[in-house]
């Protein structure tokens, strides 16, 4: 006897019908259940199945909360696009930033500075804009000298300080641009204090 | 009978409900047995001894989280990680001498560590020979990656075998400068290192790029780290006019410095690098550490969503200490190992090389794409094998606390 197989029938409190007769052809055997014991069973089967739920949904752990969206900063890039070849202002610096972010995280950018007192920014489009989510949008930035005196020549790490905002936060965040940015930079601020506009 | 159906129907929705329930909170907390696994050792080394004990614990503990939880996920089929923690006591000589040994154990196939620079320089040559990969989730030193003459633009990469998830000095020294001299408009510094090649390095960078914005250094000193008397070293400051110090160095000596120079009479700001980022620094220097600063590498953990279950698991795992600086770049460190070692199982049909060499070669190779979420960001290697995730945080000691008050993000 194997261990494994059907469930050996026990006693149970049906009426069997007569056994078929020696010769005849076997069928499935049909038990024929009492209409009492059926809607007895129906009623324990339903109940059982509703308990069961209920219990499951009183005990299932509730379905986590969606995370909140990532902050701004964790999902924007910015990419030095190189200098422009002419700005067309004298004793100013211009040159193009790629700001990327991830697909479905759309930020805008509230405000691009940075940090030295004798230098001044402005941008086009100018901030507050919005970089759709999964693209990329050019901006020109132009950074204007206000002070010879006090600017730093050749810095080795200029940096802009960018304002970032999404449903999750406003940021400010240091965003220190590499590929060539510090010497072109400190070239065009050359320039700008050897030969000061008049 | 009536009372019977009864019954068969209450222990029916009794059973249903058992079960259901138990589905609901089955908690399958099955560690990796090891049964017929193939068992890879994860080396570490850190300071677990020493002033430095509190940063290198907190880096052995994430590890050992890392480890733990590729083992209860069954991360890499058919594969158990083990820790083996070496304490190198923060001496290079120490760390070489465990380099030697986690590189003769068959079974290690990756390493985790240091926390010094100086101890990852003497390390790094004895793992390249043998193809052993390694993560430092500290070293920050330029050099270990770039080669010594990187602040010339030629980059070298030494050694293909290391790695590392923390960024550089290269951008957290001037970082510093910047913050000091264009936001704190604090013009003259009075600079001090403690000789040590983190130390050094890491207080030339700043200098250098201070002096380039047109602030003066009005003053310079070196200290011996094992001391705790700086007196003469604060006397000195405290006779310049200096606005603030900066310390290159670590918070051993870094926090009683900062305070004696304030009680020689300067009450002045002391600022440093991620070394000083401890709670330690804090602890050592009481209320006279109150305005220093110090910048650390990645951005603050609790912006960070991917930190948060490791900030709950790390809490829940029951480890003495806190994670401290290092603890978020050392699990990714680890993960980083784990990963790698993944890629080449499941290269090979299922298996490590059988061959010890072979495996490690191809773990190392595999180190260079790996790329994953992890507790401090995006964790993966640039051509030199710095990590490309280069964010960088400047914190003030304000209540007892290091609260961050400005953090990058270097594009290049």
């Amino acid at each position: 006897m194997s261990g494994i197989g059907p469930v050996e029938p026990g006693e149970d409190t049906y009426q069997h019908p007569a056994a078929p007769a020696a010769g005849a052809t076997p069928s499935r055997v049909r038990h024929v259940v009492p209409a009492r014991h059926r809607r007895k069973a129906v009623l324990a089967a339903v109940a059982t199945l509703a308990t069961g739920v209920g219990v499951y949904a009183v005990n299932a752990p509730e379905p986590p909360p969606a995370p909140p969206p990532p902050w701004p900063s964790q999902v924007v890039g910015f990419a030095y696009a190189g200098a422009s070849p002419d700005d067309g202002h004298a004793g100013a610096f211009t040159f193009g930033v790629s700001i990327s972010t991830e697909p479905g995280r759309r930020v805008t950018v509230d405000a691009i500075t940075q940090p030295s007192a004798a230098l001044a920014v402005s941008t086009e489009p100018s901030a507050p804009f919005t970089v759709p989510a999964g693209k990329s949008r050019d901006v020109t930035v132009t950074v204007y000298v206000l002070d010879c005196g006090e600017v730093p020549r050749n810095s080795g790490l200029p940096f802009l300080e960018v304002t970032l905002r999404n449903e999750r936060a406003v940021q400010k965040q240091s965003r220190i641009l590499g590929g060539g940015y510090p010497e072109d930079l400190g070239a065009a601020i050359g320039r700008a204090c050897a030969d000061p506009a008049p | 009978m009536r009372h019977r159906s009864l019954f068969i129907v209450t222990t029916a929705v009794t059973v249903g409900a058992l079960t259901l329930s138990a589905c609901g909170s089955r908690d399958d907390s099955s560690e990796g047995g090891g049964g017929g696994k193939t068992t890879v050792v994860i080396g570490l080394d850190a300071p677990l001894t020493g002033d430095l004990s509190a940063l290198g614990q907190g880096i052995k503990n994430s590890a050992d989280l890392a480890v733990k939880t590729a083992n209860k996920n069954n991360e890499v089929e058919g594969v158990t990680f083990k820790l083996e923690s070496l304490d190198d006591v923060a001496q290079a000589a120490t760390g070489q001498q465990n380099a030697t040994k986690l590189v003769g154990n068959q079974d290690v196939m990756g390493v985790v560590g240091p926390l010094n620079s100086d101890v990852g320089q003497a390390m790094q040559k004895v793992f390249a020979n043998d193809n052993l990969v390694q993560v430092s989730p500290a070293n920050t030193n330029p050099e270990m990656t770039q080669g010594k003459d990187w602040q010339t633009g030629k980059k070298v990469r030494g050694f293909d075998t290391y790695f590392r998830t923390a960024t550089t000095d290269a951008i957290q020294g001037p970082y510093a400068a910047q913050f000091m001299f264009n936001e704190k408009k604090l013009k003259n510094v009075y600079v001090i290192d403690d000789k040590k090649t983190y130390g050094a390095g890491l207080a030339a960078t700043f200098s250098t790029e201070f002096k380039k914005l047109g602030g003066k250094v009005v003053g310079t000193d070196h200290i011996n780290p094992d001391d705790k008397d700086f007196s003469s070293v604060a006397s000195k400051v405290a006779q310049t006019k200096a606005d603030f110090v900066y310390y290159g160095g670590e918070y051993p000596a870094g926090a009683p410095l900062a305070s004696q120079i304030k009680n020689a009479g300067a009450k002045i700001p002391t600022v440093g690098g991620d070394a000083l980022f401890s709670a330690e620094y804090i602890k050592l220097g009481k209320k006279n550490s109150e305005g220093d600063f110090a910048s650390s590498v990645g951005a603050p953990l609790e912006t960070l969503d991917t930190a948060k279950k490791f900030i709950a698991d790390y809490s829940a795992g029951g480890y003495d200490g806190a994670f401290e600086a290092y603890g978020g770049y050392s699990y990714d460190s680890t993960w980083a190992i784990i990963q790698a070692v993944k890629a080449v199982v499941e290269k090979n049909d299922g298996k490590l090389p059988s061959d010890v060499k072979d495996a490690r070669k191809q773990i190392t190779e595999a180190m260079q794409d790996v790329k994953f979420d992890g507790v401090t960001g995006t964790v993966g290697f640039d051509e030199y094998g710095d990590t490309i995730n280069k964010q960088l945080s400047l914190y003030e000691v304000k209540g007892g606390k290091h609260v961050p008050v400005k953090t990058g993000v270097f594009e290049g």
